[in-house]
């Protein structure tokens, strides 16, 4: 026992007598102007842009940064209490770009902007800093998308796939799924070699709790960082958030692994850093948003990326989110983030309150990249599906006028009809790939068809049953990745066996 | 167009360059005259603070505080004046020394938006912050 304290004794002593301080020599500043979150300030004549800043006021010391170098004045957002902060007080620079803590210490925790937690859980012991903004990854680093980011959605999935990499916006009126879709995508990721971080940009913090609770039960948070912006933080933190998680991602992605990312969502961001911006005096343009609108998510998707080998082979996904007002597409800031992103997932609210969910409008959302990152058998029956699915929108709107259909419109409608039904699929439930790939296979090949619309439902759980009783195919579709001619006829057994059992078929 | 305090002040020392006593009573009428004219009376103490820097920026004059926890001797306040005159070529350097006893020890010598700590507590504030990391 007492080996040990006299040991712990000198270590501290010895701690101790090491220490050495270096008298160096630092610029300051006063305190000319505070307000909303905003401080102006003289002196600091080597201040640098995005500089952390501290504030010496009379309840300890309070962070900045610097994002306005002028003349004669310094312009900074404050990350505290800026309440604290008086006329005339000293700040002091202290030449470190802003930084957040990374690392495995992250996972699992929700921390806010400044990698604080958040969670009650205790101190985060992490030894290392990115800055948090940082240049994107160059050509040369690059390499193209070509592994899927299974989202475990089936519409998703078959028709506008993402992969490991790619950016893509997920788009739409408020209340109609957003933030299920990513939540879903997250819990999905179970088992799949991927970290998750979602950032939460001015949500409510009762809704990041009911997240946080959700994919607790769902075993995600064990490889799922959240950073948190909540509603009631300052503007100048909502900034940073997206940044922050970004630098978070940018660890995992330097040790080589593959990152899915969720902003949640952009539109608030932009907000806040129009805020700042006015705050700041910088001169208002379209929407009262500043002229740098668009680099401040063009710089932040653009991190975003697939590394070529040399590079570890990382990847960071982005799933950015934008709230529209009214389905309004044309707006300023949905058009600068879909015109930045690799494709969109538009949700529509005519779907959604027919029952269609996720509301995924087929033929507006789109994937630039995403094709090349499907699995071989997904490829095989997504072409023929989108195909099926395109031709039943045409149909449709044309059929609404006559009843005189010919044989062959007929069974498109019909089979159309039921393609939509299998788009149908609950919240936190993800499918795999290879069921994904059963269900899709069925319809297509027409094996669906004497299915009554009112029953795919039915007839899909069942499906799903029998293949799980008969582990057989599904491990060999996941296994495989493709469908060939012995899989296949494996394929059709399942189905037929399945659909003796039916009661409910039309003859 | 609006003058802002800043441009009054650097016109005034530019004014007020290399003319002697009496010609600069007649310059400083003129300049009051315009600050009337212009109804900008109010930006006064302003142009009067932005001109000590000026000048005192130009004339190479240097402002410096130096606190201590006692007062230091001669010899050493007379070292950090010779050390702020090399370091910043300054010609003429007043030093304002103040005694705060919460330093403890050692030294803080602030000039022209630049701080030299050395006192003992804030050493003892880095060590208490890497002790609790």
């Amino acid at each position: 026992m007492s080996t040990t304290k006299d040991f712990i004794v000198e270590q501290l002593k010895k701690e101790i007598a090491d220490f050495k301080t270096e008298t160096s020599e630092k610029s300051i500043g006063q305190v000319l102007k505070v307000s909303d979150g905003i401080a102006l300030i003289s002196g600091l004549d080597e201040a640098m842009m995005s500089e952390i800043l501290m504030f010496k006021t009379d309840r300890g010391e309070v962070a900045g940064v610097a994002l306005n170098l002028e003349e004669n004045q310094v312009g900074a957002i404050i990350l505290g209490d800026y309440t604290a902060i008086k006329e005339g007080d000293e700040v002091l620079a202290t030449k470190r770009i802003l930084e957040v803590p990374v690392g495995e210490e992250m996972i699992g925790r929700v921390v806010n902007p400044l990698g604080e937690p958040l969670d009650g859980k205790g101190k985060i012991a992490s030894s290392k800093f990115y800055p948090v903004e940082k240049i994107a990854p160059g050509v040369i680093t690059r390499a193209s998308v070509k592994e899927p980011v299974q989202t475990g959605i089936k519409a998703i999935d078959a028709m506008i796939p993402i992969g490991r990499g790619q950016r893509e916006l997920i788009i739409g009126d408020r209340q109609l799924g957003k933030t299920a879709i990513a939540i879903d995508t997250i819990i999905n990721q179970k088992g799949q070699n991927m970290k998750c971080i979602y950032v939460a940009i001015g949500q409510k913090e009762s809704k990041v709790a009911n997240i946080v609770a959700k994919l607790t039960e769902a075993g995600a948070m064990e490889y799922t960082t959240i950073v948190l912006a909540g509603a009631s933080t300052s503007a100048s933190l909502l900034y940073i958030a997206p940044y922050a998680g970004c630098a978070m991602a940018e660890y995992f992605l330097d040790k080589g692994e593959d990152v899915l990312i969720i902003y949640d969502d952009l539109s608030k961001h932009a907000v806040s850093y129009r805020e700042i911006s006015l705050l700041l005096r910088r001169p208002p343009g379209r929407e009262a948003y500043p002229g740098d609108v668009f680099y401040l998510h063009s710089r932040l998707l653009e991190r975003a990326c697939k590394l070529n080998k040399d590079y570890g082979g990382g990847s960071i996904t982005a799933l950015p989110i934008i709230e529209t007002q009214a389905g309004d597409l044309s707006a300023y800031i949905p058009t600068n983030v879909i015109s930045i992103t690799d494709g969109q997932i538009f949700l529509e609210p005519d779907l959604f309150y027919k029952g269609n969910r996720p509301a995924v409008n087929a033929g507006l959302s789109v994937s630039r990249v995403g094709s090349a990152a499907q699995i071989k058998a997904m490829k095989k029956v997504a072409g023929q599906m989108r195909l099926e699915a395109a031709q039943y929108r045409e149909l449709a709107s044309f059929a609404q006028f006559g009843s005189d259909l010919d044989e062959d419109t007929k069974k498109k409608l019909e089979r159309g009809k039921r393609l939509y039904e299998i788009f149908k699929q609950d919240q936190y439930q993800p499918l795999s790939a290879a069921k994904q790939v059963l269900i899709y296979y069925t319809l297509i090949n027409g094996l669906m068809d004497d299915v009554p619309v009112e029953q795919v439902h039915n007839f899909e759980v069942g499906l799903y049953k029998q293949a799980d009783a008969n582990q057989e195919v599904i491990k060999l579709i996941a296994e495989k990745k493709e469908l060939s001619a012995e899989i296949e006829a494996k394929v059709k057994q399942l189905i037929s066996d399945y659909k003796i059992s039916l009661d409910y078929l039309l003859k | 167009m609006k003058i802002s305090a800043r441009q009054y002040a650097e016109s005034l020392y530019q004014a007020a360059q290399g003319h002697s006593k009496i010609e600069l009573s007649g310059i400083l009428k003129k300049f009051a005259f315009i600050i009337g004219h212009n109804r900008d009376q109010a930006k006064l103490g302003e142009i009067i603070r932005i001109f000590q820097t000026i000048w005192s920026k130009e004339e190479g004059e240097i402002f410096a505080l130096l606190q201590s926890a006692r007062p230091l001797e001669r010899s050493s306040s007379q070292y950090l004046v010779e050390y702020l005159k090399e370091k910043t070529a300054a010609k003429k350097i007043s030093l304002l020394e103040k005694i705060d006893q919460s330093l403890i020890g050692g030294f803080i010598l602030k000039y022209n938006n630049r701080i030299i700590d050395g006192s003992v507590a804030s050493s003892l504030d880095a060590l208490k912050n890497k002790i609790s990391n």
